[in-house]
């Protein structure tokens, strides 16, 4: 088997790696890149906690192939926090106690994230509907409902205080 | 006036919040050491056998592998378990489960390790595999473990039971089944091994339960405890389910003969297939009482399925029979248990230790001779609840803090302002 390069946007940075065409994607990022925020739990697109943002979509890495990733922009957990500053997700996250065992959290927030890059004001029902695909086992369900709902306020004010945006 | 407290009655923002929402946290599988090798383990494909020939030679010569081990190369005990030792960490004698251990192998990389596990061959001499609670117990059934497949069999009684049933108005006769139930925590089993800076043994583990886990270390490794470390990772979940040994034992065994750091990350389906599960139970319940709702008297028969090994099977069956009457004072009570063996995954600890699956139990009773009385299923409850000074079924008194009634009284309130 030969290598492919693959050339992407990672966390704001421009990379360019040779791999194996057979290396998934979180392999690509838990053991090449060594982004082990990205989560392994079920392997089969199931639990979300591989989720990166990838092209603005949240995505489950470990149903992806490397070559699937070329040309790419994918954001991890790693990339959220700017300057040291926590990304306002992840705020609201730790306000509201919204982590427990912390293996589900990295792919909440992305999903959360990728919701609200697309739609910046989320019913509860679309809040729901958004984060479905992430599955949390010590069941904090409502504090992560809460979390992002709350970050969906705090972002409101921002925006409406001439702040950044969600993306 | 409410009293003021520093930490209860506050929000506060939990110790490792921090590291969890930036995902710096460590868990086992995010743990890398120079020279790590990556170790999996060749497990077996029936439920009951014993093995004829384990064919080790291909995967052992493969380029890239280090170590291709089996129960010969363990130095010390070949037995684990957290309260009767009987789960091999590399099957010696006989296979009693899909999934069973029978080889380790460790290698330069995951794919070197794949190939050299499908390297690995194995023929078996099939025994007719037991899957029910019936089966275990009849005659002429294979034995999975020693003489009898009866892992434990319990009796608690007070009162006088037979005469209490004489003089009841109702009596109300159930069967109540609970079924197997994975933990199914999000992050699956992982660990690393390897020798620290002054020769230490050291095991860093997605586990619930570290001091155990050094000792079954020690003794698969013929080592003083003194020489074992076991460190737990930031850990994924478990609820029970990583009380048991997982990787722990396999992971340094390939250490102990490669030297070098082996780290071990189980698949879901690996993970499913071999951690431990909620026992099943069937349980025969019969529930006297007064036409005014007093509970006179209860006879509780429990059997369960603790599968291919104990794990925390004697806990479980106890609990499960202490529990019987759940929350409720009751002057005459008879329970019996039995746990058999199977050929099923083993059951162990799970949330609760066997209380939930009573709790389906002793709770149908109630919501049952509640409706057949007509009585308020609510009130049936208030009437036998346990309060201070009640005796449990085991003799004890209750001195404090027994605060189900005032929870009933709020939670019927609370019901009646949602629902008005």
């Amino acid at each position: 088997m030969n290598k492919i390069s693959i050339s992407l946007n990672l966390n704001g940075e421009d990379r360019v790696i040779d791999v194996f065409p057979n290396r998934r994607v979180v392999d690509l990022l838990r053991e090449d890149f060594k982004l082990t925020s990205v989560k392994e739990g079920c392997s089969e697109g199931e639990c979300g906690a591989c989720t990166v943002i990838f092209n603005g979509d949240a995505v489950t890495t470990c149903c992806m192939l490397a070559g699937q990733a070329d040309q790419s922009t994918i954001i991890t957990l790693e990339g959220l926090a700017k300057n040291g500053e926590l990304d306002v997700l992840q705020q609201c996250f730790l306000d509201e106690g919204a982590v427990q065992c912390g293996y589900c959290t990295p792919g909440m927030i992305l999903t959360a994230k990728a919701l609200l890059m697309k739609n910046s004001s989320p019913t509860e029902e679309e809040i729901k509907v958004g984060m479905s695909g992430n599955l949390c086992r010590c069941t904090g369900y409502e504090k992560i409902h809460a979390a992002v709902k709350n970050a969906v306020e705090i972002y409101k004010q921002k925006l409406e205080q001439g702040g950044e945006s969600i993306g | 006036m409410a009293k003021e407290y520093s930490v209860i009655g506050k929000s506060k923002v939990k110790v490792d919040g921090l590291e969890k929402v930036l995902g710096t946290t460590k868990f086992a599988s995010d743990y890398s050491l120079p020279d790590m090798l990556y170790g999996r383990v060749f497990r077996s494909t029936v439920p009951h056998a014993t093995v004829k020939k384990l064919y080790l030679e291909k995967a052992r010569a493969l380029d890239g592998v280090e170590a291709v081990l089996d129960y010969h190369d363990i130095p010390g005990k070949n037995r684990f378990g957290i309260i009767i030792k009987d789960e091999p960490c590399l099957v010696d004698d006989k296979i009693r489960r899909y999934g069973d251990a029978l080889a380790v192998v460790a290698a330069k990389s995951p794919e070197i390790l794949e190939e050299a596990l499908a390297l690995i061959e194995v023929d078996y001499d099939e025994i007719e595999p037991i899957f029910t609670f019936e089966r275990a117990l009849e005659a002429d059934a294979p034995i999975i473990h020693g003489t009898t497949n009866i892992h434990q069999v319990k009796h608690l009684e007070c009162g006088n039971v037979d005469e209490a049933f004489k003089k009841c108005d109702i009596i109300i006769e159930n069967v109540y089944s609970t079924h197997r139930l994975s933990h199914m925590f999000i992050e699956p089993d992982a660990g690393i091994a390897y020798y620290d800076d002054d020769g230490l043994m050291t095991v860093v583990a997605s586990t619930q339960n570290p001091h155990y886990d050094r000792n079954e270390v020690a003794s698969l490794l013929g080592l003083p405890y003194n020489q074992v470390r076991v460190i737990q990772a930031a850990t994924g979940g478990a609820f029970g389910g990583k009380l048991d040994i997982s990787v722990q034992c396999h992971c340094a065994l390939l250490t102990y003969h490669t030297r070098k750091p082996v780290k071990m990350v189980r698949s879901r389906s690996e993970s499913t297939m071999v951690s431990a599960k909620r026992h099943p139970m069937t349980i025969e319940a019969k529930t006297g009482a007064t036409r005014d709702g007093m509970l006179m008297a209860m006879e509780v028969k429990i059997c369960s399925d603790t599968g291919a090994y104990a794990s925390y099977g004697p806990a479980v069956i106890t609990r499960a029979m202490v529990h019987c009457t759940g929350p409720y004072s009751i002057p005459n009570v008879r329970a019996d248990a039995t746990f058999v063996y199977t050929n099923n995954p083993m059951s162990g600890a799970f949330r609760g230790f066997g209380v939930p699956q009573v709790a389906v139990c002793h709770e149908g009773q109630m919501n049952a001779l509640a409706r057949k009385i007509g009585m308020d299923p609510v009130e049936i409850r208030i009437r036998n609840a346990h309060q201070i000074g009640s005796k449990l079924t085991t003799g004890q008194i209750l001195e404090n803090s027994v605060g189900f009634i005032e929870t009933l009284e709020k939670a019927r309130e609370k019901a009646a302002e949602v629902l008005s």
